[in-house]
């Protein structure tokens, strides 16, 4: 097992250099040399296709067999070191289950865009199992989960105010690939991978840099992309919420030893609460009131916010940057030729058809912007009741929605499953 | 190989031993990894800064090449540095790639040794039971507070983002800004350039005149005599005539009335700053007047010989003038000028000083000069393209045609067609540009693949006279006195017709008819069709090299001697 850590942390680290190799510039013929019409690479054959999907139900049926009845971290770290291999490394990290939701919903509001069924499967087979096991998914079948939790070497506990700030970063990200995704914008989420570019040795400057940093904070903050970005992971936490046989810390009953409370690399453990609720009970309910009638306000407020945003938005359309483009050249506000506009003029369409789509284009996006800022409206008010309302615990129990069920507090609870208190000594954790 | 086993069995269990090992593995493997990555970074840096690809000793020999293309020395020096350049960049891919490797290998050693240690560590609670519930209470009112703050800097974030952004597509505001000049619309209700409003003598005036005889008088509204020698071009605004002359003393401005000829003022161009106590080189061809004014309806502006430039409102009052130095021109300069929104464009093609040249409508200062130091010499007047997508000023001389923004003088696009001393101006139609000089050939460009020529021609060709295109067929006058009709899209030659007099005039199209004026003064009428069909020719009475100005049911000729006004 050893070896196998050793050359899969050796092929993720040496990709963080690779991307400032530069290609060879591409001669520039004056004779009239046309260069061959460019080859695009056929698309993955459907029976490997299946394949990964087969792999994918393998390794979460595994992960959630380690994490649920063998409860062994060691096991898990194994199915870890398996999926970068396969997931990252071989499969170059697409497609995966995070960046599938953008397909899913460009599906929903493209009726010419057939949604392969192996996308489908690749979306919801997490889904599935996260609804009924927690987020075994996050344990060790994502790869981009799995590339951060290898670096994990002191792991410190963020304060909670941080830590429920930067919780609200993953629906702002998740809004956002949505908007763009339903309007044909393109899929953020893939566009600004972090950890794509180690897996394909390849990848822009901010791409690699992000990736390197978010490596390089992970080794003192567990998994920062999982925790703080990861728009996947807001479905994941919303799913694993309703799971009914999520792993727990104790095989059997918990003795209340506190021997697990800081074992929690994710601060996913709740611990045991007082009797008192440590606030007065009328001021709770009239502040959950308050927050309750603000809660339109806040959404329809943030709604006209952000639809006002909806210029810069619909920038990130390809067509709407075009439009703006061909506007600032013929206005010779810009004196610089692109391919885009150079391509578009070629062709001999229409600007104005062109500035005709951009526009409608731009009303999408002004709508989806409405619909944006009233979601995030509703998570902001959700979040504030969350801080308000107080939940009563008589054991340490794993946050649900957080837990990535990775297996380290496990060999922290001294009771075995038949209820019995044992003793380990020097059990290493991974 | 059995000791090798017992050896590391003690190993494994000796932990103080392993915990040691794993210790100075991990500081050992670190300050390794630290130093390779700041020399990672460092070699990084450096290719940024003198990228070996993009090396400016190897991009100034490719400039001189370009206007040095036999020079073999050049060549192998261009190859030697190429090579050099290439190892370098391939060294460099090497030690980005072995460092890389080392700094995993290093990175890894140092992540396997800190989880091995930290394995053997427990992670112990505290145990500070009402540390932990003020903690709780103190946590949940900060992270409220914190969650409200954040969001309202979202909402004021994206308030403020709303404010700043400015959607181009909808409001032209900003597109217009640049645009300070008269419209197109206005344009094409005047003559206010060399060769028409759209500079590619194309002529938007209806119920033009097509019979008169300038010695009997026939369909000559009026005529006067040129004050002043000059080979420049008639051009009209509203009931305004403008042009210029000059001779070895002084240069003026001339405004005549429309309707009757008469001289409604008359400027002398002098006490111009930088003005040469030289004469300029000129033959009796060109003269010390030949390009042609240009006036955007405000103003009037029109360049000579020696190099002055000025700028008259159309009363005739002074604004500026400055000199734009002696042009060192064995014809003498001839290229026109054009008007751009707020610019001013010249093609100031002379000696070892080649450049277009912006200068501000308004004061006569420099906005913009690009060297075009890559060709020679050139006598043609610059072709302006608006109005249907991208503007372009279009520039013809040896070796190169260039297209320029005319906002900024940015280069656009080249092409590498034209050859000898180029007089003939472009012409332009339907997405296409038309270059001709004799000895060279006539080649076409498509604007949106400007870097082959659509196809080319190389049998009478122009000498002085430019060519005119519509969207179909191109039409060449050749100052031996053949006129060759092509197909503009193939350059199949169409028709051609031999005259018995040559032109220095170019033609002009009005409809589908096309004026063409011989250097005798007759103006031959010839229909713009796949075949040859004249309509009509008609004597000025007096030889002419200018090009007519058309207005709506007039034509304005300057012959020789006289001024010309043709109507009914």
């Amino acid at each position: 097992m050893k070896k196998w850590i050793f050359i899969s942390l050796l092929l993720f680290v040496s990709l963080s250099f690779t991307q400032v190799l530069q290609r060879f510039p591409k001669p520039d013929f004056q004779s009239g040399y046309e260069r061959p019409v460019m080859q695009t690479p056929a698309p993955r054959s459907l029976v490997l296709e299946y394949l990964d999907v087969g792999v994918l139900l393998l390794v979460l049926s595994l992960t959630t067999y380690f994490a649920h009845r063998r409860r062994s971290r060691r096991l898990i770290f194994t199915m870890m070191i398996f999926s970068i291999a396969y997931f990252g490394f071989f499969r170059k990290g697409c497609i995966c289950p995070v960046g599938s939701v953008q397909n899913v919903v460009y599906s929903f509001f493209n009726a010419d865009y057939v949604i392969p069924l192996t996308v489908v499967l690749f979306f919801l087979l997490p889904l599935i199992f996260t609804l009924f096991f927690g987020r075994t998914f996050c344990a060790a079948v994502c790869p981009l989960g799995a590339v951060q939790d290898v670096v994990v070497v002191k792991p410190l506990s963020l304060p909670k105010w941080l830590s429920s700030v930067l919780s609200l970063f993953p629906f702002i990200y998740l809004g956002f690939a949505v908007l763009f995704a339903s309007v044909g914008a393109g899929f953020i989420i893939c566009r600004y991978d972090p950890f794509v570019g180690f897996f394909r040795l390849s990848g822009s400057f901010n791409m690699i840099f992000l990736g390197g940093f978010l490596l390089l904070l992970g080794t003192i903050v567990a998994r920062p992309y999982c925790r703080f970005l990861c728009p996947y992971g807001v479905l994941l936490n919303w799913f694993s919420r309703l799971s009914r046989r999520h792993v727990r810390i104790t095989p059997s009953v918990c003795i209340n030893c506190r021997l697990c409370e800081a074992s929690c690399p994710f601060d996913a453990i709740h611990k045991p609460t007082t009797a008192e609720i440590p606030e007065d009970k009328i001021v709770l309910v009239r502040r959950i009131i308050l927050i309750c009638i603000l809660l339109p306000l806040m959404m329809v407020s943030s709604g006209w916010m952000i639809s006002r945003l909806y210029v810069p938005l619909a920038s990130v359309h390809p067509v709407v940057s075009l439009a703006e483009e061909i506007k600032l050249e013929d206005s010779g506000l810009r004196t610089e030729v692109s391919d885009a506009t150079q391509a578009f003029r070629a062709a001999g369409k229409s600007t104005a058809d062109l500035f005709a789509e951009a526009h409608a284009v731009q009303q999408k996006v002004k709508t989806g912007g409405w619909i944006l800022g009233g979601f995030l409206g509703l998570i902001f008010g959700f979040k504030l009741i969350r801080l308000t309302a107080y939940r009563r615990y008589s054991e340490y129990e794993i946050d649900q929605g957080d837990c990535l069920s990775c297996g380290r507090c496990f060999s922290y609870c001294p009771v075995d499953k038949n209820g019995q208190t044992i003793i380990r000594l020097n059990t290493e954790v991974t | 190989m059995v000791k090798m086993r017992l050896l590391f069995k003690e190993l494994a269990e000796d932990r103080p031993l392993l915990r040691k090992m794993a210790q100075r593995t991990a500081w050992i493997s670190g300050v390794f990894a630290l130093f390779l990555s700041v020399l990672l970074i460092l070699n990084y840096l450096q290719f940024k800064t003198h990228d070996p690809l993009h090396s400016p000793a190897l991009t100034q020999l490719m400039q001189q090449l370009q206007s040095d293309s036999e020079n073999q020395a050049l060549k192998e020096q261009i190859r030697a540095l190429d090579l050099l350049a290439r190892k370098a960049f391939f060294i460099h891919q090497w030690q980005l790639r072995t460092g890389s490797f080392l700094l995993l290998v290093s990175i890894i050693l140092m992540l396997s040794a800190i989880k091995y240690l930290r394995s053997l560590e427990r992670i112990l609670p505290s145990f500070d039971s009402k540390a932990a519930t003020d903690e709780l209470l103190l946590d949940r009112l900060s992270s409220r507070r914190l969650v409200i703050w954040s969001g309202a800097a979202l909402v004021l974030l994206a308030f403020v983002a709303g404010l700043l952004s400015e959607n181009q597509l909808k409001d032209p505001k900003a597109v217009e800004l640049a645009k300070t000049g008269p419209s197109l619309e206005e344009l094409r209700q005047n003559w206010p350039h060399f060769r028409g409003p759209d500079t590619n003598g194309h002529a938007y005036a209806d119920s033009l005149p097509t019979t008169w005889n300038g010695s009997s008088g026939e369909g000559i509204l009026w005529k006067v005599k040129s004050p002043k020698p000059g080979f420049n071009s008639i051009i009209v605004w509203g009931s305004k005539l403008f042009f210029s002359g000059a001779d070895e003393q002084t240069q003026s401005l001339y405004c005549l009335d429309v309707t009757n000829g008469n001289t409604i003022w008359e400027r002398e161009i002098k006490d111009v700053p930088g003005h040469p106590s030289e004469l300029p080189d000129v033959t009796k061809d060109t003269g010390f007047a030949a390009p042609t004014c240009a006036t955007d309806g405000q103003n009037l502006y029109t360049l000579f010989a020696n190099g002055d430039i000025a700028c008259v409102d159309l009363q005739g009052n002074f604004i500026w003038s400055k000199n734009l130095g002696l042009p060192k021109n064995h014809y003498g300069h001839s290229s026109s000028l054009v008007t751009y929104n707020d610019l001013l464009l010249v093609q100031y093609d002379h000696g070892e000083s080649k450049s277009l040249l912006a200068l501000r409508k308004s004061n006569g200062k420099t906005a913009y000069q690009t060297k075009r130091n890559d060709v020679q010499l050139s006598w043609a007047s610059p072709l302006l393209v608006q109005g249907s997508g991208r503007d372009e000023i279009i520039l013809s001389a040896t070796p190169f045609v260039i297209a320029y923004h005319p906002s900024t003088g940015k280069e656009i696009w080249r092409n590498k067609c034209m050859d000898g001393e180029v007089a003939p101006s472009p012409a332009y139609a339907a997405g296409r540009v038309f270059v001709v000089n004799e000895y060279a050939r006539l080649a076409a460009i498509d604007i949106a693949n400007p870097s082959i020529p659509l196809w080319i021609y190389e049998e009478d060709l122009s000498e002085v006279s430019s060519p005119v295109a519509n969207d179909e067929l191109v039409f060449m006058p050749s100052s031996y006195g053949t006129l060759t009709c092509l197909d503009a899209l193939t350059g199949v030659k169409q028709w051609s017709h031999d005259f018995d007099t040559g032109f220095y005039s170019s033609p002009i199209i009005a409809g589908d008819t096309i004026y063409l004026m011989d250097l005798k003064g007759v103006t031959h009428l010839i229909k713009a069709a796949r075949e040859y069909q004249l309509i009509g020719e008609n004597a000025l009475g007096e030889s002419a090299v200018t090009i007519p100005a058309f207005m709506t049911g007039r034509i304005y000729i300057r012959g020789d001697e006289h001024i010309y006004c043709i109507g009914s």
